[in-house]
């Protein structure tokens, strides 16, 4: 390791002795390759919510439900109100000149666009 | 603000009784740890783990936080990102966030055997069992602490201000932290969880949109927008408008005003070295070159051209027959000789077709054969010579108007060349326009991207027609009463079906040859033009100055709406997909689901609404936030709004205070009880916050 790299004691020591089971001992051959952790998806599937009383206050369902506000529709490339939507690339656009930007855009990019509202058309 | 830092080892950790507990605030952003009763935490560093392999030596090691960017050059880093050990904000990868509080505890200064102090922890309201019990098992087995209490941080942020009197008992905690935004009612100081709602959208996201958008408005700059300077850029200039789309309208407009709040950020750019005019001297050195060089070309040419002299005047004299002969017979006349004979023939038509005139009833069988061959004969010279007639005569006509248009040449040259330029244009657009048609029908539209659409994209306008025609033909029949058939038209569809109706090329052809006519004859005429090599090849070059040199505004990023944009999707977070209520309106959701029936209880909530977490130090947050829950409340309720004192360090200072209560210990838990309680027990665990 080069000095300065030693000075900034940048690297994890891989001996602490506050440690009562040292990190090479859980993992004596380096990290583990295989994934030994949950998804958050996997947690909330595992405490099977649905056996408890709905009253009671947990993860899932203390999340926010969907609004009522009238949904914004917002230009997809300037931010501005959006009056319209091009049918062929899904993009809401404000005006003229956008739309002629819409129509240039390479599919690639339009993509990445609809991918920002979570509106992207997702191969399986 | 840029990230904060504080990774500096600590030297008085033995100084500490074994009994002052630790106080952790494990937030997905940040970590911060110090200990209970102290007004600042001690080590703060970002909560992300790399695991680089070091470019020397080539073993992995593990580098928890930020640090100097500089150093990192000894290490490569393009296999592993930063990673974070928390999924939303519930920590799920027990490794990582084992790296991170070894080096937490280390830089806290622990030397002994064990950390043996009892540890508060924060977690997210509702944490799932799961990541609570792991959570506990790692502290109590891997770092042997004593006991372990687990809090929220808002509730922390929310007591500690109110124990400042910034707020009251009763009251709604609004926190918008870096992955999920959270409310929280307080009745009695405590906080009531039933009450409580969470929005999955937070400060990771509005850094996450504003480096998208960027990016994709940038392309050429991509490398620019790292998630650290992008952070810096939304920290320093995003803003919450008061009103999104009367704020979008004023920048619509272009107007002064969004002219003032516009920011641009300037990226290093170098102006390329001018380039010097060439001098007097060298603008005729240059020109003294190529005349040299001209010259030798055309006695080159000249020379060639001597060469091929003929000996005598005989020799000349056959070459010109020669040449005369394959001249004629390449212009399709027939030969001289032949000339002559036909000639003759033609004097002797009558006798040559001696027998046509005769009605057949006069003949004998073998006259009838033979008669039949002279009719025969006679109309094929017939239609010959009409042919030839008539190419002489187009050819007659060709000169005429050759010689017409030279005569209005000579008259006005610039007006002759300009109509011949524009008519080249003309013709020029119309041969393109139907190429175009002929390949794709849809083309017109400049959206060309290659196969990127359905199947109608890749037939061309006929053969989609005919598609048309098939299809509805195949699922049209058998609807209703069959009427096909009653109208002669009817059948017309068949030879449309067919496939040899779409070689519509003559038209195209008459085109193509004027266009070439012309473009020649401009050539001719016009030195300065150059013909259009690839027609048909899309795209006219005009609009595109490619190699336009590179200005200033080039490497300019400008800061617009953005500034305002990204932040708006807290209030409403469908702009990013996320179908859930904003923030505004979470506080009114979060008032239902508490079913209080008190209107008092309602009234004291409000006016007492506390704003905690790292995203409520947007600028006009405030404003914004006091409007919308005026919205949705009742005419006339109290409202108010305020800012906790130091949103983001304020859980930390909250839990450590309670933390410094003589009767946290009874809050904790011990590796005892966790092991004899089990897991129900540790579900239903819940610290109370007022001591």
């Amino acid at each position: 390791m080069e000095a300065e790299v030693v000075r900034a004691e940048l690297v994890l020591p891989t001996h602490l002795s506050f440690k009562r089971i040292q990190m090479y001992e859980k993992y004596p051959k380096g990290q583990s390759r295989a994934r030994h952790w949950k998804h958050l998806k996997q947690i909330l599937q595992a405490e099977n919510f649905h056996n408890y009383p709905p009253d009671q206050p947990n993860y899932v369902n203390i999340e926010s439900p969907p609004s009522l506000h009238p949904c914004k529709r917002i230009c997809d490339i300037t931010g501005f109100e959006a009056p319209y939507y091009d049918p062929r690339t899904n993009l809401r656009y404000a005006n003229a000149d956008v739309f002629k930007l819409v129509r240039s855009l390479p599919n690639e990019y339009v993509q990445r666009y609809l991918a920002l509202r979570n509106a992207a058309v997702v191969l399986k | 603000m840029p990230f904060i830092s504080q990774i500096e080892r600590q030297t008085d950790y033995n100084l500490f009784p074994s009994s002052t507990p630790i106080v952790i605030d494990n937030g997905a952003s940040y970590f911060r740890i110090g200990w209970a009763g102290e007004s600042e935490p001690r080590i703060i560093f970002r909560n992300i783990v790399q695991r680089p392999r070091h470019k020397a030596t080539g073993e992995t090691v593990s580098i928890v936080g930020d640090h100097d960017p500089a150093l990192l050059k000894y290490f490569d880093c393009t296999r592993s990102g930063p990673r974070s050990a928390f999924d939303n904000n519930v920590v799920y990868q027990f490794e990582i966030m084992e790296y991170i509080l070894d080096f937490a505890f280390d830089r806290l200064g622990a030397n002994g055997s064990q950390i043996d102090h009892p540890v508060l922890i924060t977690e997210c309201a509702c944490n799932p069992v799961q990541s609570r019990s792991k959570m506990a098992e790692l502290l109590f087995e891997t770092y042997g602490v004593p006991s372990v209490a687990f809090g929220v941080d808002a509730a922390f942020s929310y007591i500690y201000n109110q124990r400042l009197g910034v707020c009251d008992k009763d009251g709604l905690a609004l926190c918008p932290g870096f992955t999920t935004t959270h409310v929280i009612p307080f009745v009695d100081g405590e906080p009531v969880y039933k009450g409580c709602c969470r929005t999955n959208i937070g400060g990771y996201h509005v850094t996450d949109y504003l480096k998208q958008l960027l990016s994709l408005k940038y392309p050429h700059h991509m490398a620019r927008f790292s998630w650290e300077k992008v952070e810096d850029l939304k920290t320093e200039h995003c803003y919450i408008a008061p009103d999104y789309s009367i704020e979008a309208r004023l920048f619509q407009r272009g107007t002064k005003e969004a002219e003032d709040k516009t920011r641009v950020w300037q990226l290093p750019w170098t102006p390329p070295p001018t380039e010097v005019l060439p001098s007097e001297e060298e603008i005729a050195r240059k020109a003294a070159t190529k005349e040299r060089l001209g010259q030798r070309l055309r006695d080159m040419a000249e020379a060639k051209r001597s060469n091929t002299g003929y000996a005598s005047k005989q020799e000349i004299e056959s070459a010109m027959v020669k040449v005369a002969q394959s001249l004629r017979k390449a212009k399709g006349e027939p030969k001289g000789e032949q000339a002559d004979i036909e000639e003759k023939t033609d004097s002797s038509t009558s006798e040559k077709y001696s027998l046509i005139n005769i009605p057949d009833n006069m003949l004998t069988p073998e006259q009838l054969k033979e008669k039949r061959r002279q009719v025969f004969l006679k109309t094929t010279t017939e239609g010959r010579q009409r042919a030839k007639q008539k190419r002489f005569e187009e050819e007659l006509e060709q000169e005429r108007k050759n010689q017409l248009e030279e005569e209005r040449r000579l008259e006005n040259p610039e007006l002759y060349l300009e109509q011949m330029r524009a008519k080249y244009k003309e013709l020029c657009e119309k041969v393109e326009q139907r190429k175009r048609l002929k390949t794709n029908g849809g083309h017109s539209n400049g959206n060309n991207f290659p196969g990127g659409v359905g199947r109608g994209e890749r037939l061309n306008a006929a053969q989609r027609e005919r598609m048309r025609l098939l299809t509805t033909a195949a699922f049209d029949r058998g609807k209703g009463e069959d009427s096909f058939g009653a109208k002669d038209e009817d059948w017309q569809l068949y030879k449309l079906m067919s496939k040899d109706n779409d070689d519509d090329d003559e038209g195209p052809d008459q085109d193509e040859a004027e266009l070439a006519r012309i473009s020649s004859r401009l050539q001719e005429i016009d030195r300065t033009f150059v013909p259009k090599t690839d027609l048909g090849a899309s795209q006219p070059a005009s609009e595109v100055p490619r190699s336009r040199p590179l200005t200033r505004e080039d490497f300019q990023i400008v800061l617009g709406i953005e500034r305002f944009r990204c932040p708006e999707i807290l209030f409403h977070p469908n702009l990013v997909g996320i179908d859930q209520a904003g923030l505004d309106e979470m506080a009114g959701v979060s008032m239902r689901r508490l079913l209080s029936k008190d209107e008092d209880l309602e009234k004291r909530l409000t006016r007492s609404i506390l704003m905690t977490g790292g995203c409520c130090l947007f600028p006009g947050m405030k404003e914004r936030l006091e409007a919308g829950i005026r919205m949705i409340r009742p005419c006339g309720a109290p409202i108010k709004v305020v800012r906790a004192l130091n949103p983001v360090l304020d859980a930390w200072h909250g839990a450590a205070a309670y933390a410094a209560n003589s009767q946290f210990q009874e809050q904790t838990f011990s590796r005892m009880d966790y092991y004899e309680k089990g897991e129900d027990w540790l579900r239903t665990y819940q610290v109370r916050y007022t001591l």
